[in-house]
Protein backbone atom coordinates (compact mmCIF):
# COMPACT_ATOMS: atom_id res chain seq x y z
CA UNK A 1 0.00 0.00 0.00
CA UNK A 2 2.89 2.51 1.14
CA UNK A 3 5.11 0.85 -1.87
CA UNK A 4 1.75 2.13 -4.07
CA UNK A 5 1.61 5.32 -2.41
CA UNK A 6 5.31 6.31 -3.64
CA UNK A 7 4.72 5.03 -7.36
CA UNK A 8 1.95 7.43 -7.47
CA UNK A 9 3.30 10.59 -6.07
CA UNK A 10 6.10 9.87 -8.17
CA UNK A 11 3.88 9.61 -11.45
CA UNK A 12 1.54 12.44 -10.76
CA UNK A 13 4.39 15.01 -11.80
CA UNK A 14 4.43 12.95 -15.04
CA UNK A 15 0.88 13.12 -15.28
CA UNK A 16 0.14 16.88 -14.45
CA UNK A 17 2.41 17.60 -17.19
CA UNK A 18 1.14 15.85 -19.71
CA UNK A 19 -2.46 17.29 -18.64
CA UNK A 20 -1.31 20.79 -18.82
CA UNK A 21 0.52 19.87 -21.91
CA UNK A 22 -2.56 19.09 -23.76
CA UNK A 23 -4.14 22.27 -22.51
CA UNK A 24 -3.95 24.93 -19.88
CA UNK A 25 -5.69 23.63 -16.56
CA UNK A 26 -7.21 25.14 -13.21
CA UNK A 27 -6.59 23.09 -9.80
CA UNK A 28 -9.57 21.77 -9.77
CA UNK A 29 -9.66 20.57 -13.07
CA UNK A 30 -6.63 19.17 -13.09
CA UNK A 31 -7.61 17.18 -10.01
CA UNK A 32 -10.41 15.98 -11.14
CA UNK A 33 -8.47 14.76 -14.27
CA UNK A 34 -5.43 12.88 -12.44
CA UNK A 35 -8.79 10.81 -10.02
CA UNK A 36 -9.81 9.76 -13.47
CA UNK A 37 -6.89 7.33 -14.05
CA UNK A 38 -5.13 7.50 -10.72
CA UNK A 39 -6.31 7.36 -7.33
CA UNK A 40 -4.04 9.68 -5.60
CA UNK A 41 -4.61 12.46 -2.52
CA UNK A 42 -6.21 15.18 -4.59
CA UNK A 43 -4.13 17.84 -1.72
CA UNK A 44 -0.95 16.78 -3.34
CA UNK A 45 -1.25 18.61 -6.59
CA UNK A 46 -1.35 22.15 -4.61
CA UNK A 47 2.40 21.90 -3.86
CA UNK A 48 3.87 20.09 -6.81
CA UNK A 49 2.13 22.49 -8.89
CA UNK A 50 4.14 25.55 -6.93
CA UNK A 51 6.85 23.61 -7.55
CA UNK A 52 6.65 23.61 -11.28
CA UNK A 53 6.08 27.01 -11.00
CA UNK A 54 8.74 27.91 -8.64
CA UNK A 55 11.03 25.22 -11.21
CA UNK A 56 10.02 27.28 -14.31
CA UNK A 57 7.92 24.37 -15.86
CA UNK A 58 5.00 26.10 -15.59
CA UNK A 59 3.07 29.77 -15.25
CA UNK A 60 0.19 30.54 -14.34
CA UNK A 61 -2.52 33.01 -15.45
CA UNK A 62 -6.24 33.67 -13.58
CA UNK A 63 -9.36 34.10 -15.59
CA UNK A 64 -12.72 35.01 -14.40
CA UNK A 65 -15.41 32.81 -14.23
CA UNK A 66 -19.06 33.47 -14.06
CA UNK A 67 -19.71 31.45 -11.42
CA UNK A 68 -17.46 30.60 -8.48
CA UNK A 69 -14.01 31.82 -8.07
CA UNK A 70 -11.58 33.32 -10.47
CA UNK A 71 -9.56 30.26 -11.79
CA UNK A 72 -6.15 30.03 -11.81
CA UNK A 73 -5.16 28.49 -14.72
CA UNK A 74 -1.27 26.79 -15.33
CA UNK A 75 0.19 26.95 -18.58
CA UNK A 76 3.11 24.62 -19.60
CA UNK A 77 6.43 26.95 -20.93
CA UNK A 78 8.93 25.71 -23.37
CA UNK A 79 11.10 24.38 -20.46
CA UNK A 80 8.20 22.61 -18.95
CA UNK A 81 7.70 21.25 -22.15
CA UNK A 82 11.54 19.76 -22.37
CA UNK A 83 11.37 18.49 -18.81
CA UNK A 84 7.99 16.66 -19.51
CA UNK A 85 9.21 14.89 -22.49
CA UNK A 86 12.52 14.09 -20.94
CA UNK A 87 10.10 12.67 -17.97
CA UNK A 88 8.21 10.33 -20.35
CA UNK A 89 10.78 8.66 -21.78
CA UNK A 90 12.64 8.36 -18.85
CA UNK A 91 9.53 6.94 -17.25
CA UNK A 92 8.86 4.74 -20.42
CA UNK A 93 12.30 3.03 -20.13
CA UNK A 94 11.85 2.53 -16.29
CA UNK A 95 8.74 0.67 -17.06
CA UNK A 96 9.97 -1.56 -19.65
CA UNK A 97 13.01 -2.61 -18.08
CA UNK A 98 10.75 -3.35 -14.64
CA UNK A 99 8.53 -5.47 -16.92
CA UNK A 100 11.03 -7.27 -18.37
CA UNK A 101 12.36 -8.01 -14.90
CA UNK A 102 9.17 -9.01 -14.10
CA UNK A 103 8.63 -11.23 -17.26
CA UNK A 104 11.71 -13.25 -16.65
CA UNK A 105 11.02 -13.64 -13.02
CA UNK A 106 8.12 -15.54 -14.54
CA UNK A 107 9.96 -18.07 -16.95
CA UNK A 108 12.04 -19.02 -13.93
CA UNK B 1 -13.47 16.38 9.14
CA UNK B 2 -15.13 19.54 7.81
CA UNK B 3 -13.70 22.33 5.60
CA UNK B 4 -12.79 24.81 8.37
CA UNK B 5 -11.18 21.46 10.22
CA UNK B 6 -9.29 20.69 7.34
CA UNK B 7 -8.35 24.40 6.43
CA UNK B 8 -7.23 25.23 10.15
CA UNK B 9 -4.78 21.65 10.45
CA UNK B 10 -3.54 22.63 7.17
CA UNK B 11 -2.25 25.72 7.84
CA UNK B 12 -0.81 24.48 11.57
CA UNK B 13 1.02 22.34 10.10
CA UNK B 14 2.61 24.96 7.51
CA UNK B 15 3.14 27.60 10.08
CA UNK B 16 6.73 26.96 8.97
CA UNK B 17 6.24 28.33 5.61
CA UNK B 18 6.90 32.10 4.65
CA UNK B 19 3.26 33.83 4.99
CA UNK B 20 3.13 35.07 1.56
CA UNK B 21 3.40 31.37 0.16
CA UNK B 22 1.71 29.52 3.28
CA UNK B 23 -1.61 31.93 1.92
CA UNK B 24 -0.92 31.59 -1.49
CA UNK B 25 -1.37 27.62 -0.71
CA UNK B 26 -4.13 27.98 1.07
CA UNK B 27 -5.45 30.40 -1.14
CA UNK B 28 -5.49 26.65 -3.41
CA UNK B 29 -7.51 24.82 -1.67
CA UNK B 30 -10.23 27.37 -1.04
CA UNK B 31 -10.48 27.51 -4.73
CA UNK B 32 -10.36 23.84 -4.46
CA UNK B 33 -13.28 23.48 -2.09
CA UNK B 34 -15.31 26.32 -3.62
CA UNK B 35 -15.53 24.43 -7.38
CA UNK B 36 -15.65 20.99 -5.41
CA UNK B 37 -19.00 22.58 -3.47
CA UNK B 38 -20.42 24.24 -7.12
CA UNK B 39 -20.22 20.79 -8.72
CA UNK B 40 -21.88 19.50 -5.78
CA UNK B 41 -19.74 18.03 -3.61
CA UNK B 42 -20.22 17.92 0.37
CA UNK B 43 -17.36 18.79 2.28
CA UNK B 44 -16.31 15.81 4.03
CA UNK B 45 -16.03 14.23 0.48
CA UNK B 46 -13.66 16.78 -0.73
CA UNK B 47 -11.60 16.21 2.22
CA UNK B 48 -11.45 12.52 1.76
CA UNK B 49 -10.29 13.31 -1.77
CA UNK B 50 -7.57 15.88 -0.63
CA UNK B 51 -6.08 13.62 2.12
CA UNK B 52 -4.42 13.74 5.26
CA UNK B 53 -3.58 17.51 6.00
CA UNK B 54 -0.34 16.21 7.92
CA UNK B 55 0.93 14.62 5.08
CA UNK B 56 -0.17 17.39 2.80
CA UNK B 57 1.75 20.19 4.53
CA UNK B 58 4.66 17.49 4.52
CA UNK B 59 4.72 17.54 0.91
CA UNK B 60 4.83 21.45 0.78
CA UNK B 61 7.36 21.72 3.37
CA UNK B 62 9.42 19.14 1.83
CA UNK B 63 9.68 20.73 -1.08
CA UNK B 64 10.96 23.39 0.12
CA UNK B 65 13.55 21.69 1.78
CA UNK B 66 14.60 19.86 -1.08
CA UNK B 67 13.02 22.50 -3.94
CA UNK B 68 16.31 22.04 -6.09
CA UNK B 69 16.73 18.36 -6.53
CA UNK B 70 13.39 16.33 -6.56
CA UNK B 71 13.88 13.02 -5.92
CA UNK B 72 12.64 10.67 -8.66
CA UNK B 73 12.17 7.46 -7.62
CA UNK B 74 12.59 6.39 -11.55
CA UNK B 75 15.61 7.20 -13.42
CA UNK B 76 19.01 9.02 -13.19
CA UNK B 77 18.71 12.25 -11.30
CA UNK B 78 18.36 14.69 -13.84
CA UNK B 79 22.06 16.50 -13.66
CA UNK B 80 23.13 19.72 -14.19
CA UNK B 81 19.55 21.09 -14.38
CA UNK B 82 18.24 24.32 -14.56
CA UNK B 83 19.10 25.43 -10.32
CA UNK B 84 18.84 28.35 -9.98
CA UNK B 85 20.44 28.29 -6.86
CA UNK B 86 23.35 25.67 -5.15
CA UNK B 87 21.62 23.75 -1.96
CA UNK B 88 23.66 25.46 0.53
CA UNK B 89 21.82 28.56 0.26
CA UNK B 90 18.43 26.93 0.16
CA UNK B 91 17.80 27.13 3.99
CA UNK B 92 18.47 30.39 4.64
CA UNK B 93 15.19 31.53 4.04
CA UNK B 94 14.76 29.25 6.77
CA UNK B 95 16.56 30.10 9.23
CA UNK B 96 15.66 34.04 8.75
CA UNK B 97 12.10 32.98 9.17
CA UNK B 98 12.64 30.85 12.16
CA UNK B 99 14.66 33.77 13.83
CA UNK B 100 12.13 35.92 12.78
CA UNK B 101 9.47 33.55 13.94
CA UNK B 102 11.30 33.58 17.63
CA UNK B 103 11.85 37.60 17.87
CA UNK B 104 8.30 37.38 17.24
CA UNK B 105 7.14 35.00 19.64
CA UNK B 106 9.33 37.14 22.35
CA UNK B 107 8.02 40.33 21.53
CA UNK B 108 4.75 38.80 21.91
CA UNK B 109 5.46 37.09 25.02
CA UNK B 110 6.41 40.78 26.22
CA UNK B 111 3.08 41.98 26.00
CA UNK B 112 1.04 38.61 26.71
CA UNK B 113 2.68 37.41 29.94
CA UNK B 114 1.85 40.89 31.61
CA UNK B 115 -1.81 40.59 30.52
CA UNK B 116 -2.10 37.08 31.87
CA UNK B 117 -0.36 37.99 35.21
CA UNK B 118 -3.13 40.60 35.08
CA UNK B 119 -6.34 38.23 34.23
CA UNK B 120 -4.83 35.57 37.01
CA UNK B 121 -4.33 39.15 39.53
CA UNK B 122 -8.12 39.39 38.24
CA UNK B 123 -8.88 35.91 39.61
CA UNK B 124 -7.41 35.93 42.69
CA UNK B 125 -9.01 39.27 43.80
CA UNK B 126 -12.25 37.54 42.90
CA UNK B 127 -11.06 35.25 44.94
CA UNK B 128 -10.27 37.25 48.14
CA UNK B 129 -13.78 39.04 47.76
CA UNK B 130 -15.85 35.98 47.73
CA UNK B 131 -13.89 34.41 50.98
CA UNK B 132 -14.16 38.19 52.77
CA UNK B 133 -17.94 38.17 52.06
CA UNK B 134 -18.55 34.87 53.13
CA UNK B 135 -16.69 35.71 56.60
CA UNK B 136 -18.09 39.03 57.15
CA UNK B 137 -20.59 37.42 59.78
CA UNK B 138 -17.23 36.98 61.79
CA UNK B 139 -16.07 40.52 61.30
CA UNK B 140 -20.12 41.43 62.49
CA UNK B 141 -18.84 39.62 65.55
CA UNK B 142 -15.48 40.92 66.17
CA UNK B 143 -16.99 44.96 65.52
CA UNK B 144 -19.79 43.98 68.24
CA UNK B 145 -17.25 42.66 70.66
CA UNK B 146 -15.23 45.78 70.45
CA UNK B 147 -17.00 48.65 69.41
CA UNK B 148 -19.89 47.76 70.97
CA UNK B 149 -23.29 48.35 70.04
CA UNK B 150 -25.16 45.94 67.77
CA UNK B 151 -27.75 47.56 64.82
CA UNK B 152 -30.20 45.11 62.92
CA UNK B 153 -29.08 46.84 59.77
CA UNK B 154 -25.60 45.66 59.67
CA UNK B 155 -26.72 42.11 60.67
CA UNK B 156 -28.72 41.94 57.16
CA UNK B 157 -25.75 43.31 55.54
CA UNK B 158 -23.39 40.55 56.72
CA UNK B 159 -26.08 38.23 55.43
CA UNK B 160 -26.38 39.85 52.39
CA UNK B 161 -22.76 39.83 52.22
CA UNK B 162 -22.11 36.11 52.66
CA UNK B 163 -24.90 35.73 49.62
CA UNK B 164 -23.02 37.37 47.57
CA UNK B 165 -19.80 36.01 48.92
CA UNK B 166 -21.39 32.77 47.56
CA UNK B 167 -22.24 33.74 44.06
CA UNK B 168 -18.88 34.90 43.96
CA UNK B 169 -17.45 31.62 45.17
CA UNK B 170 -19.03 29.93 42.31
CA UNK B 171 -18.12 32.41 39.69
CA UNK B 172 -14.36 32.36 40.78
CA UNK B 173 -14.36 28.79 40.65
CA UNK B 174 -15.66 29.18 36.97
CA UNK B 175 -13.45 32.26 35.98
CA UNK B 176 -9.98 30.23 37.35
CA UNK B 177 -10.44 26.95 35.67
CA UNK B 178 -11.18 29.28 32.67
CA UNK B 179 -7.56 31.12 33.58
CA UNK B 180 -5.91 28.09 33.85
CA UNK B 181 -7.36 26.27 30.87
CA UNK B 182 -6.26 30.06 28.85
CA UNK B 183 -2.99 29.67 30.33
CA UNK B 184 -1.93 26.13 29.21
CA UNK B 185 -3.00 26.49 25.65
CA UNK B 186 -1.19 29.76 25.40
CA UNK B 187 1.81 28.09 26.67
CA UNK B 188 0.99 24.79 24.27
CA UNK B 189 0.64 26.98 21.93
CA UNK B 190 4.33 29.14 22.20
CA UNK B 191 5.92 25.29 22.43
CA UNK B 192 4.08 24.34 19.29
CA UNK B 193 5.15 27.40 17.38
CA UNK B 194 9.25 27.11 18.60
CA UNK B 195 8.89 23.72 18.07
CA UNK B 196 7.66 23.86 14.75
CA UNK B 197 10.19 26.30 13.70
CA UNK B 198 13.41 23.48 15.05
CA UNK B 199 11.85 20.43 13.51
CA UNK B 200 12.45 22.05 10.02
CA UNK B 201 15.80 23.87 11.04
Amino acid sequence: MDISIQFKKGALEICVLVLIHEKDRYGYELAQSVSEHIEVAEGALYPLLRRLVNEGHCTTYLQESSEGPPRKYYKLTPQGEIHMKKLVIEWKRFVSNVSNLIERGNHL
Amino acid sequence: MNKSEFISLLSNHLSALPPEERNELMEDYEAHFAFGLQNGKTEEEIVRELGDPAELAQEALGNRSVPLNPLYWFGEQPQGQTSTAPPETSDIPYRKAASAIYAGLFFLNLVMLPLLAVIWAFGLALVLAAVSGMISPVFLVLEYVFNGPFLPAKAFAALTMVGIGIFLAMGSRRAFSGIIKLSASYWAWNVRVAKGVKINE
